[in-house]
């Protein structure tokens, strides 16, 4: 389909934003590009490797951004509102694959096996020090905001106890609505204005991340920064969220800070790890911070290590499991030492994570095989409520993507949810008749309002208090602390409060609220039974509270494997697995008939290239033809600098990589494929000016090591900034020493599947496709493939575009 | 609610139980206490003797010595006494006050049994053989039952470090608590002579000041009590000193109705609507005025006209 006169070309604003310091990229989208105006086929850089067989009148690789002929010409640029069904261009891949050129060799040569064993050792202490450094932010958050939300928990309830006598009752409202509003907008407005992409609980990320997909800023200092206080504000500022999932984002961005030996925020280089400065290693040290997150937010360890596995690592190595299991270890240890020291029972080691459920003892709760039905239908109530869940934070969120995107309404919006959950919650506290007598210390600030004098009202445990310790109360209270009507209450204003508050523009997770809420309406279940039966079922309603919790959580994130064992750890109690398993299953079964799990909704959402487990099930007929872009964009072996700073600057068309092809194709008569290079190589070669008449001018010239490459790594200049002058133009670059020589190719035939197979199990970037004379016949990239997907009506195609 | 007729003859029986056991009831227990530890003494003799008749004298092992057998005795008088004395204080909860003699000695005993004294080699026997050389080690039981009690109350928080008397906080509380109870009485007295009149108006208005007292009291005593024991645990105070208030906060507000909190709920709502109706402004004002963020749709330039993709376009259609 050679229509190239018809061509239509879009420019797009330079998605690599993290080479910049510049705002992110959902602020600025350009378009340069014009309509039918624009030059058709025009794309002369390689005139020497233009391929005239067919259909290919000239080679235009590219890795985000295409040039596109339309069947229909479209004179104005299509502009559509924001939806489900698009692939960003923002977003790139990361480089897995090691590219094998010359110098790699020469490196792997001069280093010898001692030296590979120190970088082994060099891998056990980072995945140590990741641990602890976890561990420590951890115990940071949580001495912090027990503080702070202790103080501000005193000062509401010494107020509401003044004016409860006095009269009055609506200045401790406001005084409420206002701290929350408040101490809220200070971590929406950091949030919003410094590192947008610390919203949200950063799981979505981070599972963008280790699928491959290069996330602009999400392991970036400042973002954990952010990450942190921003999570403190939001659960200080009585939001309903819980501080766990951000957790597993810190511990990412702490892990890739590590690894690498340097902040490029900073500007600090420590000389150290540069051997690790490659996505690939970057990828193995992220995952096994995100496991030590989950095992400082719940004292999980093998949970993390089941969590990487199943919701991150897209590629596993088997050698990884057991660092990624020690680094959980040793994250969970110092969270629980150092906390134990700062409650003052050291040696103790009481607190192994952020949420701790408690002890369930077996005598008291245990349960029988009788129960079972009941906790599978339990199960069954977690995936349509957590279906519902998603389906109103689905359209909220789109509500919000459209119309709330400029920060400052971001940031109103999130006081706004503040203050309505602080006057909610005094409402409900105010209207609430259920007093309970004070039993003990449990309760951490009992609110007596209309009680009677040495009783507290009942609603204020669950409202009256950070969610992790709510959670907690419902879990462990004695059978009668909370009676059905403000157990019911409470479920349903607090389900639609969490649901308003996920997506805003704050740092926090949906954990615990799905565990209170799920715990809430568990316990109102297990209440019921016994009344219901009248009390021949007698149970401790704590019981059908954890499994209440389980299957809300599993209904709305739908993880399998490592929630039941995070549960079990969490719980302390193996016997829970079989009950907790069911559980879960059922709510994942229940919910994934309504609608998808809410992380992999918010990646969607983002328009991420994301790649699931396996290529859709019925698209074995569609081929890498049809499958990959094309024209390609070429480099000859031996190239002239200035095509090369042209083809790099072409703001139009945003390429990585390039094939590389024979040079002098005329006298072979076949351009085949030769290698393929990446434009971060292309640049670090242009920067250092290797080219080859000044090898022929000094002999003494450096030669380019690997070292140079890793130490551009991960922030590129932009072809902007490096300056060739008019003579170098004239150099030619010889590029068969730096690209990687043996790039994974597939011919034309091949199934949507089995390219998808390869792309995903060796976590590539580029895939060049070949016809049978190895000539470049088009390039399979991560949107090319991420497009097909499986909808309700079959195969569906995402479109493309500019965000 | 009017409260049923012959409501206040029970009230004041209610009273007349509560009020005899006040702290000079303690004092007077210490004593009891003394007395019977003394007559337990004179009476073991007598006690040894009854042993033998419980069982099968002529059957009966050499196995317990002499002094191990009275150590037993002294032990099960004790514990006689002292679950005795715990049962008869359940109701109002007087434990700490009137059985800690009785605790005490209990403990005395234990300790009496299972350490050296004098002859050490005999006396090892005796812990050996009453202790632990059965199965069921009642002894054992008993006494782990009592501590636990004993613990569970947190009976040592209102008595003095070595457990001698009770602490001068306690003192001092159950001094007001006794000060304010009187208080009921007399004005309910006053009030039980017309029947009629239901309310307890002359009850809240002048033993205000008392309950407060007591109130503020009992408060002081639990942040000082939290304050001291850092970790969290142990944050209750002793039972006696509990229920006591327990009590009086029953009275004061439940049946006295005293305790009447203003309730201003029309500012509340009026507050509380407008801060809910915040956002139903901001969501309608940003849907009207705020622009829709448009994306611009980039068309996939591939190979076209395959079948497969008319096949695709089929499943669409």
């Amino acid at each position: 389909m050679a229509n190239v006169a018809k061509k239509v070309s879009w420019s797009g604003r330079d998605p690599r934003d993290e080479d910049e310091d510049g705002p992110a990229g959902e602020s600025t989208p350009l378009l340069n590009g014009t309509g039918p105006g624009a030059p058709g086929g025009s794309r002369q850089f390689t005139p020497s490797s233009l391929l005239r067989t067919g259909q290919l009148s000239n080679v235009d690789l590219n890795e985000d951004v295409r040039e596109l002929e339309t069947e229909l010409p479209r004179p104005y640029p299509n502009e559509i509102p924001h939806n489900e069904k698009l692939l960003s261009l923002k977003y790139e891949s990361l480089d897995y694959d090691n590219s094998e050129n010359q110098l790699f060799l020469e490196e792997e040569r001069r280093i010898n096996h001692a030296a590979f064993r120190t970088v082994e050792i060099k891998r056990w202490v980072i995945c140590a020090m990741i641990g602890i450094l976890t561990g420590l932010v951890a115990c940071f958050i949580d001495i912090v905001v027990e503080n702070l939300a202790g103080l501000k928990y005193r000062v509401v309830k010494d107020n509401i106890d003044k004016f409860t006598e006095k009269g009055g009752l609506s200045f401790s409202l406001l005084l409420w609505a206002t701290l929350n509003a408040s101490v809220v907008m200070v971590g929406s407005v950091i949030v919003a204005f410094i590192e947008p992409v610390a919203a949200g609980s950063g799981i979505p990320q981070i599972k963008c991340y280790l699928n491959g997909v290069k996330i602009p800023h999400v392991v970036r200092l400042k973002t954990l920064v952010i990450k942190v206080c921003g999570v403190i504000l939001s659960v200080v500022g009585g939001l309903a969220v819980g501080k766990e999932g951000p957790m597993i984002h810190s511990g990412a961005v702490i892990a890739a800070g590590i690894s690498q030996g340097r902040s490029t925020s900073l500007k600090r280089d420590f000389k150290i790890f540069e051997y690790f400065r490659r996505d690939t290693e970057k990828r193995d040290f992220v995952s096994a911070g995100a496991a030590a997150g989950v095992s400082a937010a719940f004292g999980a360890p093998v949970g993390g290590v089941l969590f990487s596995l199943e919701e991150g690592a897209s590629f596993w190595n088997q050698f990884l499991t057991w660092r990624i299991f020690f680094a959980s270890m040793i994250s969970t240890f110092t969270l629980n030492s150092v906390l134990s020291v700062y409650h003052g029972n050291a040696w103790d080691l009481s607190s192994p994570g952020l949420i701790n459920f408690g002890r369930f003892d077996n005598e008291k709760m245990g349960y029988t095989i009788q129960e079972i039905p009941i906790f599978i239908f339990m199960g069954v109530v977690g995936g349509i409520l957590g279906a519902l869940f998603n389906a109103l934070n689905y359209w909220l969120t789109m509500f919000r993507i459209r119309y709330i995107h400029r920060p400052c309404l971001q940031v109103i919006e999130a006081m706004l949810v503040a203050a309505v959950t602080a006057a909610v919650g005094f409402v409900m506290i105010y209207c609430s008749r259920d007093c309970q007598p004070i039993q003990g210390s449990t309760v951490a600030y009992p609110l007596q309002l209309f009680c009677a004098d040495g009783e507290y009202n009942s609603m204020a445990t669950a409202f009256f208090n950070t969610p992790e310790k709510s959670v907690v109360n419902l879990f462990h209270d004695p059978p009668g602390s909370y009676n059905p009507m403000t157990l019911g209450m409470f479920t349903l204003m607090y389900f639609f409060l969490a649901c308003w508050t996920y997506g805003l523009t704050v740092s926090a997770g949906v954990f615990i609220p799905s565990l209170l809420i799920g715990a809430a309406w568990g316990r109102l279940f297990g209440i019921s039974l016994s009344y219901l039966t009248k009390g021949s079922i007698w149970a401790d309603p704590g019981k059908y509270a954890l499994m209440g919790a389980a299957a809300q959580l599993g209904g709305i994130v739908r993880m399998t494997l490592s929630l039941t064992v995070i549960m079990m750890e969490a719980t302390g109690n193996v016997t829970y697995g079989f009950p907790i398993m069911l559980v879960l299953m059922t709510a994942k079964i229940v919910g994934d008939y309504f609608v998808e799990g809410l992380y992999d909704m918010h990646i969607q959402l983002q328009s991420v290239p994301f790649l699931h487990w396996e290529a859709p099930v019925t698209s074995h007929s569609l081929t890498a033809r049809e499958v990959m872009s094309t024209p390609v964009t070429c480099l000859r072996r031996i190239e002239r600098v200035g095509t090369v700073v042209d083809i790099l600057s072409d703001t139009s068309s945003n390429h990585n990589g390039f094939p590389v092809v024979e040079s002098n194709p005329d006298t072979t008569q076949v351009a085949g494929l030769r290698g393929l290079i990446l434009r971060s190589q292309l640049i670090v070669l242009l920067k250092h000016k290797v080219f080859v008449e000044r090898a022929n001018l000094s002999l003494v010239q450096r030669r380019l090591k690997l070292k140079d490459f890793r130490d551009a790594y991960p922030r590129f200049p932009p072809i902007q900034s490096i300056h060739v002058s008019q003579d170098e133009r004239e150099c030619m670059i010889d590029l068969s020493e730096f690209m990687n020589p043996s790039p994974y190719t597939v011919p034309q035939e091949a199934s949507l599947p089995r390219v998808f197979k390869l792309f995903r199990a060796l976590g590539l970037r580029h895939l060049v496709v070949v016809d049978n004379r190895n000539e470049v016949v088009g390039m399979v990239t991560r949107k090319d493939l991420a497009r097909y997907r499986l909808g309700k009506e079959g195969l569906e195609e995402l479109s493309l575009a500019q965000t | 609610m009017a409260p049923p007729p012959g409501f206040h003859l029970l009230l004041l029986l209610l009273l007349v139980l509560l009020l005899p056991p006040g702290p000079a009831a303690g004092l007077q227990a210490l004593g009891e206490a003394a007395e019977m530890a003394a007559g337990l003494r004179a009476g073991l003799p007598e006690l040894e003797l009854e042993l033998p008749g419980l069982e099968l004298p002529e059957l009966e092992p050499p196995e317990l010595e002499p002094e191990c057998r009275r150590l037993l005795a002294a032990f099960a008088e004790g514990s006689a006494a002292l679950s005795g004395c715990l049962a008869r204080r359940a109701r109002p909860v007087r434990l700490c006050q009137a059985c800690r003699g009785q605790y005490r000695s209990l403990l005395g005993r234990y300790r009496d049994i299972a350490r050296a004294l004098g002859n050490s080699s005999e006396s090892h026997n005796c812990a050996k053989s009453i202790l632990t050389s059965d199965r069921l080690q009642i002894v054992v039981t008993l006494s782990e039952f009592f501590n636990e009690t004993w613990e569970t109350a947190n009976c040592a928080n209102c008595l003095k470090n070595n457990s001698e008397g009770l602490s001068n906080s306690t003192v001092e509380f159950l001094d007001l608590f006794n000060k304010s109870l009187t208080c009921f009485e007399h004005n309910l007295q006053g009030q039980a002579v017309d029947v009629s009149s239901n309310n307890y108006t002359d009850v809240c208005k002048n033993c205000n000041g008392t309950y407060k007292m007591l109130n503020d009291l009992y408060n002081n005593l639990q942040k000082l009590n939290r304050h001291g024991s850092e970790s969290g645990h142990s944050a209750h105070l002793c039972i006696d000193v509990e229920d006591a208030m327990n009590i009086t906060r029953k009275l004061w507000s439940r049946t006295f109705n005293c305790s009447v909190p203003c309730s201003d709920t029309v500012p509340v709502i009026a507050v509380s609507s407008f801060i809910l109706f915040l956002p139903v402004v901001f969501y309608l004002s940003s849907f009207l005025h705020s622009k829709q963020k448009k994306r611009i749709l980039i068309l996939p330039k591939r190979i076209q006209s395959n079948a497969s993709l008319v096949n695709i376009q089929e499943k669409y259609s």
